[in-house]
């Protein structure tokens, strides 16, 4: 149905967005950048930064972006990346 | 072109003694009216084997039939000519009379006097007689080397395929399936239901519109002989009435038939977009039901949307949350082939754009909507829930202004006035007050068209309820930026004064228009379509839901804008009509296939090169063509292209055309244009500016082919030579071609006569080659006023050139 779509939808204020708080254990990396290849929503970049092992771990570049899909945490090789929802409860 | 030269004169004399009965029609004063049919008859009956000539009032009643029933048995006819409309109306009433009295019905002939030659030349009585009298003298010509040619039947499919799942879809499967027949229906959207599912109530009875088509959505989907194509596409459609062969995509919803709808994956995808069935005004997730009353009643992925792109599966939630494990992202599209005998075209309309006319503000004021937002704003299970809220702070408004006709009979948007808006408004004004009874309501309006049922008592209804009308659409919609409210001036023309009205909400009463992509589907089905776009009935009175090609039927706002009751009465029509076909289990294809003249064939194989259904078997070793009669489309390019006259077209032979090109030229050809008009288009688009009464010059003589692909340049060229001013081509346009693409011959071989021509220095302006469907009547009519000027500017000495050119080739 082609119909222009243009207005933000009424419910836009009560549909449930995902608040993700993104953490990176940065000396555990290997710079293997599968997180950043894989991102659906390409939400991290490699960073400037060397880390203890002297690779570039990746940096968050829009956190909002996140939809808490958890695929950079499954294929992680080195447990360096988890994300957990943050509790809105009290606003964000 | 030794052959030019044999047929300079008479190249064809009958073999038989033929007697032929020629009758011409008054059709009241249709003709009469600027015809001398009297005078007309007995010129007739000067010419060569009529036997019998007879001017008569109304030659299709029954007593003018019976006419010509006693003449043939009385005089012996073993040809009839009627000259009265077009062959496209009466010919097949003409030809079962002939049959009745035992004559072969390709032995009846008919000259067009009226679509054109009457109609189109209203005010010159002199003029138009003498060029009725040579239509005359045309169809004479060709009735005496006509010849009796037997029908052959082929079985038809008794399944059917409907194309759209709307409301027309829906009543037109239902009833072909009701009847006994299989009936695949397929829809392109995830859900049947159609534009009908968005409406909240309905005119003028006022019932819920879900209401009354959820039941016939379910009886659809359970239905035994159903079988429901969702989220599927026609891709390609082959073959002829009865026997078409259709290649559908079913696209995978990633949600297998164990899904129960109970929306366990909904709340864990994590991707929303706007929601098309909610006009956009809620969200819908990754996963989702378009509607809750959706059938089949089961989930589907939008993949554009999801995380999970082709072989990587990002996001699992989703299949997590199904209990039954219903998701499988590994579905492939699969293609469906579909045998049908017969196909309902329900494709729906699309609603216009109002952003176009800035001067309303939509889309630039949140306050101004279309009806169709409106419509899901009232519903109770729409996003507010059933209350009219103003989007720019959800409050309910007080005052609410309708614009009416918005892309509507205008020049800024669509000509024809899409049918369902006032009656809509009036409802919508209705449910308003219904809700909200101290509401204002304005509703700015040009006329008010309640034609219906029902509709005049609705109409009143409002105005007794408070709703006013007022004539004069409003120029200008201005916001006052601080309340989001709408000023709203324009001219009270009923009052002839200006006004300047505020309203803290304004409803656009959008128009309806053509689906943005029925050029597809007209191609896949060579269906034509009028100047508005929406496709085209073989008659518009008599055969209102066929499509012009055989087998294919019209049904809902695909053909026209129209309410819901009109939907289901064609729909229901177009059903009948199918059932018609796939009852008798058979039908008749017209003789008017090629046939191999042996001794002439060469077998070089240009025949097989140029058909556009594959139809000639061309075996160079075993020096072998052979034409497939039942996938042969009848065009007869394959003749045009044979240059070794081993081709004759039944019914359209080379003869029978030299001999109509020998009579229009008989008398002054210098100053006439002969036609070559294709029977869909061209021909068609010339009885359309009859019926519109579009006046041109009289000096036009139009021969019907099946195609413009039948006009062999030897046509051409022995117009010439015979002496014509102008000849023109014409032919559906290219891309729309009824003979999938065999007009594409057409123009290479004008602009091969063109090179010709200008190789032997003649004006090749003199041969004109023009496009022309069937409802472009004003575009023929000003072509041959173009070629008019043309006419005057061929000196005697260029046609005496052409003449000897032509001869010599």
């Amino acid at each position: 149905m082609p119909v222009r779509i243009w207005r933000e939808p009424l419910d836009a204020d009560k549909i449930k967005v995902s608040k993700a708080e993104i953490h990176i254990l940065k000396d555990q990396c290997k710079g293997c950048d599968f997180c950043i290849e894989f991102c659906p929503k390409q939400v991290l970049e490699t960073s400037e930064e060397l880390n203890i092992k002297g690779f570039h771990p990746p940096i968050v570049i829009d956190e909002s972006r996140c939809v808490l899909c958890d695929f950079c945490t499954a294929i992680c090789p080195d447990f360096a990346i988890f994300v957990i929802e943050k509790d809105c409860k009290e606003g964000c | 072109m030794t052959k030019v030269q044999l047929q300079e004169t008479e190249h064809a004399t009958p073999t038989e003694s033929i007697r032929i009965g020629v009758y011409v029609c008054h059709c009241g004063l249709n003709i009469a009216g600027s015809v001398d049919c009297e005078a007309v008859a007995k010129f007739a009956a000067t010419l060569p084997y009529v036997v019998v000539s007879k001017d008569y009032r109304y030659t299709c009643s029954e007593p003018g039939q019976e006419l010509i029933r006693s003449d043939i048995k009385e005089y012996k006819l073993n040809r009839v000519v009627v000259a009265s409309c077009s062959p496209r109306l009466h010919e097949p009433t003409f030809r079962r009379v002939c049959e009745d009295a035992g004559l072969n019905k390709y032995l009846f002939e008919m000259a067009n006097i009226r679509e054109h030659c009457s109609w189109v030349h209203l005010h010159d009585r002199e003029s138009a007689t003498e060029k009725a009298e040579d239509l005359v003298r045309m169809a004479v010509a060709r009735a005496a080397l006509l010849e009796p040619e037997e029908e052959n039947t082929v079985p038809i499919t008794r399944k059917a395929l409907v194309i759209g799942g709307g409301v027309a879809g829906i009543q037109a499967a239902l009833d072909l399936a009701d009847t006994g027949y299989h009936v695949y229906l397929v829809e392109r959207d995830p859900s049947i239901g159609g534009r009908m599912a968005q409406l909240d109530k309905t005119f003028p009875t006022m019932d819920c519109s879900i209401c009354i088509l959820a039941p016939k959505m379910a009886d659809a989907g359970r239905h035994p002989n159903i079988e429901l194509l969702t989220n599927s596409e026609v891709q390609e459609v082959k073959g002829y009435i009865g026997n078409f062969k259709a290649k559908v995509m079913k696209k995978p919803r990633y949600v297998t038939d164990e899904c129960t709808a109970c929306g366990d994956c909904v709340p864990v995808c994590s991707v929303t977009v706007p929601n098309e069935f909610d006009v956009g005004l809620s969200t819908r997730h990754g996963i989702y039901i378009p509607f809750p009353q959706a059938v089949p009643s089961t989930y589907i992925v939008d993949r554009e949307l999801c995380l999970n792109k082709e072989n990587i599966i990002v996001c699992d939630k989703c299949i997590k949350a199904c209990e039954r494990q219903a998701i499988d992202f590994e579905m492939k599209p699969e293609i469906l082939e579909l045998e049908v005998g017969t196909i309902v075209v329900a494709t729906g309309a699309d609603v216009f754009d109002p952003a176009s006319l800035v001067e309303y503000g939509y889309t630039k004021f949140p306050n101004v909507i279309t009806s169709l937002e409106f419509e899901r704003l009232i519903n109770a299970g729409g996003p507010s829930g059933g209350h009219i809220i103003r989007p720019s702070d959800m409050k309910i408004p007080e005052t609410v202004a309708f614009i009416q006709c918005v892309g509507s009979r205008s020049e800024r948007g669509h000509l024809y006035c899409s049918n369902v808006c006032c009656m809509n408004t009036i409802k919508d004004s209705l449910l308003i007050k219904e809700h909200w009874p101290e509401t204002k309501i304005y509703v700015f309006y040009l006329d008010i068209r309640a034609y219906g049922k029902g509709f005049e008592d609705l109409y009143k209804r409002a105005k007794k309820e408070g709703v006013l009308f007022i004539r004069g659409l409003p120029a200008e919609v201005i916001e006052d930026r601080k309340t989001r409210n709408l000023w709203l001036i324009g001219e009270n023309t009923l009052q002839q004064e200006l006004y300047r009205i505020n309203a803290e909400m304004a409803i656009l009463s959008i128009g309806i228009e053509p689906r943005k992509d029925s050029a597809v589907i007209q191609r896949l089905l060579t269906l034509s379509r009028t100047q508005d776009g929406f496709f085209m009935e073989a008659h518009p009175k008599l055969r209102p839901v066929d499509a012009p090609t055989g087998g294919i039927f019209l049904a809902g706002c695909a053909e026209s804008p129209k309410d819901i009751k009109d939907s289901v009465t064609q729909a229901s029509a177009a059903a009948a009509r199918a059932s018609i076909l796939m009852a008798k289990g058979k039908v008749t294809v017209e003789a008017i296939t090629p046939r191999l003249i042996e001794e002439n064939c060469t077998v070089c194989g240009l025949c097989a090169r140029v058909c556009p259904y594959n139809a000639i078997i061309f075996d160079k070793e075993a020096k072998r063509v052979e034409f497939i009669e039942a996938a042969c489309g009848g065009c007869g390019t394959c003749a045009a292209e044979c240059p070794f006259d081993a081709i004759k077209m039944r019914h359209f032979t080379d003869e029978q055309i030299f001999a109509q090109i020998d009579a229009a030229t008989q008398l002054d050809a210098e100053k006439k244009i002969i036609a070559f008009c294709c029977n869909w288009c061209s021909y068609a688009g010339a009885d359309f500016a009859g019926v519109s009464r579009m006046q041109y010059p009289t000096n036009v003589r139009i021969i019907r082919t099946m195609c413009s692909g039948r006009v062999a340049p030897k046509f051409v060229e022995y117009a010439f030579a015979r002496g014509a001013a102008a000849v023109l081509v014409s032919g559906c346009h290219i891309g729309d071609c009824h003979y999938i693409n065999a007009n594409y011959q057409t123009l290479k071989r004008v602009e091969k006569l063109w090179k010709k021509m200008e190789r032997l220095e003649l004006n090749k302006d003199r041969l004109q080659l023009e496009w022309i469907n069937a409802s472009e009547g004003e575009r023929l009519a000003s072509k041959i006023r173009e070629m008019q000027a043309i006419v005057g500017s061929v000196s005697a000495e260029e046609i005496e050139n052409s003449k000897k050119m032509m001869r010599k080739g």
